[in-house]
């Protein structure tokens, strides 16, 4: 699918959660295995344990209206919580995904600055970012020597060669960043911000496990 | 492009004085003793004659061409004195005159009206609310602070664009202090037409210049303007100093010049994407745009220091060192047979280990023996020396044993400290074009900014 045929879906200038992870993952992005349902299914080929969120571009922070369920254990679990969920959001849809194993927690993100047009940001995730100011920008389209530089100049660097048995996949970051450069630059100036927030870093791979895109 | 801007023969000044007390006066004072050696024109309706020369009643009384107009009148003049500017084809207006945008709705009315006014013709607009303009090579000067109070650079090799005047003035001031010089200053002020693209652009290309410093309070176009400073970078190096980092500086700089503060981080990516190098201060505007117009950038991290000081040279270690408080480098690991030539020239108590010290009994013939064995050692990037005044053996002359081996691939910086011998040794370094700085932080600052030119050079071509 093109680009737009993505972006025509947005309510208000806003995508839905499950509409962004299928453009991320048109691009080669890493997003977790799920489904998007408005009820309870009959059959899941996803492995537990689970996450559980409601997908509305109405609802843009899931988690402060109990709009995520995190560790769902087993069928039964997975049940109760739907059906508390439907009760609570009667007209939305459902993400159900797999959830992903523990790792560094960063930041992808878009946006268009006023000054500058677009530029994308790296950051490690939670609060720290805006606690130590541990971000870099750069302006979009960026190339793979500005992807590695970004890299380096924030503090998730430290865990590129391991630090305290966390390590970070170095190259797939440096992808992850030329594709986030590359699918922004395709949005162009309709964009207004991106997140990716959090990204799980390890080892081996890069996965979306949240995003929001909003548009102007 | 701009060759009336840059070497103009005639110049007019509109509101010129015999009064002392008005910016009409001190523009004409500056353009005569900075020896402007083409025509002045003086334009005041009351006057015959004002320092020695004829004085016109109007611009259109002149009857010759006048390549530069500049305006010292009150705003309310301006509009009808640039539509004159353009009937007389005059090349470049510099409006001095405050009281535009600056000030709100109706100044912004008024810049408007002046762009509409000169729009299609062949006259730009530089200002309004400049101080003007200084090009040393041509002795052009429209500054307005009295040339008792300042000193001008002379000639030399940055180009100097600044978004304020008193900044530019004065920071030109304080580099005089080591006859450092520019090859040219422009302040822009409000900047309703001839901008800061155009003159990197210039400036680019110009041969005169070796590095293009600026100080910009606002970024009209933060996408334009990146892509120029990443295209001239290239050529030129560009050092940019931005004023308003923070929320509370950004508003003072809001009322300052009328325009909002970017986002200082998204800007400090740019800049590092351009490559560029950022000051933080007038002080390291002019550092930086004079170690890079001098030497070559660094090719690796390691740096020899000579020092006949051993307690500079450890501070020097730890600044090179560190990350904090420090840059980030590391001291070069000499090879034995560089140590050993090195054993052979020193004193038995001095020290063959970078950082080298000859002690005071380091002689300007020691230096000459041993800046050829160090740049010999492919373990070794750069080097700093100190020119230290304090000891006997040493004295201006350390200044040709360096120049001999200035011009060479790895970068020779110098550190002197001291107000009365190391400042004639900065001035004397700072006249062939050496890199030369009075304190060991700006002296290692300076490395670091090679480094991370030659860095992104590197990465990138």
């Amino acid at each position: 699918m093109k680009i737009n045929e993505y972006l025509i879906k947005a309510k208000n200038g806003i995508l839905d959660e499950s509409t962004i992870k299928e453009m991320l993952g048109s691009f080669g992005v890493k997003v977790p295995k799920g489904v998007l349902v408005e009820n309870y299914p009959q059959k899941i080929n996803l492995k537990y344990p689970l996450v559980l969120k409601v997908s509305d571009p109405e609802v843009l922070h899931k988690s402060d209206v109990g709009g995520v369920r995190l560790g769902i254990k087993n069928s039964m679990e997975l049940r109760k919580e739907f059906k508390a969920m439907k009760n609570r959001f009667p007209d939305s849809k459902f993400i159900i995904e797999t959830m992903e194993k523990e790792g560094l927690e960063i930041i992808v993100g878009a946006i268009n600055d006023r000054d500058f047009g677009l530029a994308i940001m790296l950051g490690m995730g939670g609060i720290y970012t805006e606690l130590y100011g541990d971000v870099a920008f750069r302006l979009i389209p960026i190339d793979g020597l500005d992807a590695e530089e970004m890299i380096g100049s924030v503090s998730i660097n430290r865990f590129v060669e391991g630090f305290r048995g966390i390590k970070v996949n170095k190259e797939k970051l440096k992808n992850l960043l030329l594709k986030i450069s590359e699918i922004a630059y395709n949005i162009g100036e309709r964009l207004n911000q991106l997140d990716l927030n959090p990204v799980i870093a390890t080892e081996d791979d890069l996965v979306v496990v949240d995003a929001k895109l909003s548009l102007k | 492009m701009f060759e009336t801007l840059f070497k103009p023969q005639s110049i007019a000044v509109v509101g010129a004085s015999r009064n002392p007390g008005k910016i009409g006066y001190t523009i004409l004072m500056n353009l005569k003793m900075t020896g402007f050696n083409g025509k002045i024109f003086p334009v005041n309706r009351n006057e015959s004659e004002i320092l020695g020369l004829k004085c016109y009643p109007s611009l259109s009384d002149i009857g010759e061409k006048v390549d530069i107009a500049v305006l010292a009148l009150p705003v309310k003049y301006i509009p009808e004195l640039v539509s004159e500017c353009k009937d007389i084809g005059t090349g470049y207006v510099i409006i001095i005159s405050g009281g535009f945008s600056e000030t709100g709705g109706a100044g912004k009315e008024m810049e408007e009206q002046l762009a509409r006014i000169i729009y299609g013709s062949g006259t730009r607009i530089i200002g309004p609310n400049t101080v003007g303009v200084y090009f040393p090579y041509n002795r052009v000067n429209t500054a307005l602070t009295p040339p008792d109070r300042v000193l001008f650079p002379p000639e030399g090799k940055i180009a100097f664009i600044s978004q304020s005047g008193a900044l530019g003035l004065l920071a030109m001031d304080s580099i005089s202090e080591y006859g450092v010089g520019i090859s040219a200053f422009i302040n822009l002020g409000n900047m309703i037409d001839l901008n800061d693209l155009e003159l990197l652009d210039y400036f680019g290309k110009d041969e005169k210049t070796g590095s293009v410093v600026v100080y910009i309070e606002s970024v009209s176009s933060g996408k334009l303007f990146f892509e120029k400073i990443r295209e001239i970078n290239r050529i030129k190096p560009v050092v940019v100093l931005k004023s308003g980092r923070t929320q509370s500086s950004a508003m003072a700089a809001s009322l300052h010049t009328g325009a909002m503060a970017t986002n200082d981080a998204i800007l400090n990516g740019a800049l590092l994407q351009a490559g560029a190098t950022r000051a933080y201060d007038e002080t390291e505007l002019l550092d930086y745009g004079r170690v890079l117009a001098y030497s070559k950038p660094l090719r690796g991290k390691n740096i020899a220091v000579v020092t006949t000081a051993g307690g500079i040279g450890v501070i020097t270690s730890d600044y090179i060192s560190s990350k904090h408080h420090g840059i980030g480098l590391s001291l070069a690991r000499l090879k034995e047979s560089t140590k050993d030539a090195i054993k052979k020239i020193i004193v038995p108590f001095g020290s063959a280990e970078n950082p080298i010290d000859l002690t005071a009994d380091g002689s300007t013939s020691d230096y000459k023996k041993i800046l050829p064995i160090l740049l010999d050692d492919p373990g070794v990037d750069g080097i700093i020396i100190y020119a230290l005044p304090q000891t006997p053996k040493m004295d201006v002359s350390i200044v040709d044993v360096i120049q001999e081996y200035a011009n060479g691939i790895k970068p020779l910086v110098v550190g002197v400290i001291g107000s009365k011998m190391g400042r004639d040794i900065i001035i004397e370094l700072e006249r062939r074009k050496i890199p030369a700085f009075p304190s060991i932080q700006r002296t290692v600052k300076a490395v670091k900014v090679l480094y991370d030119y030659g860095t992104y050079m590197k990465r990138r071509l």
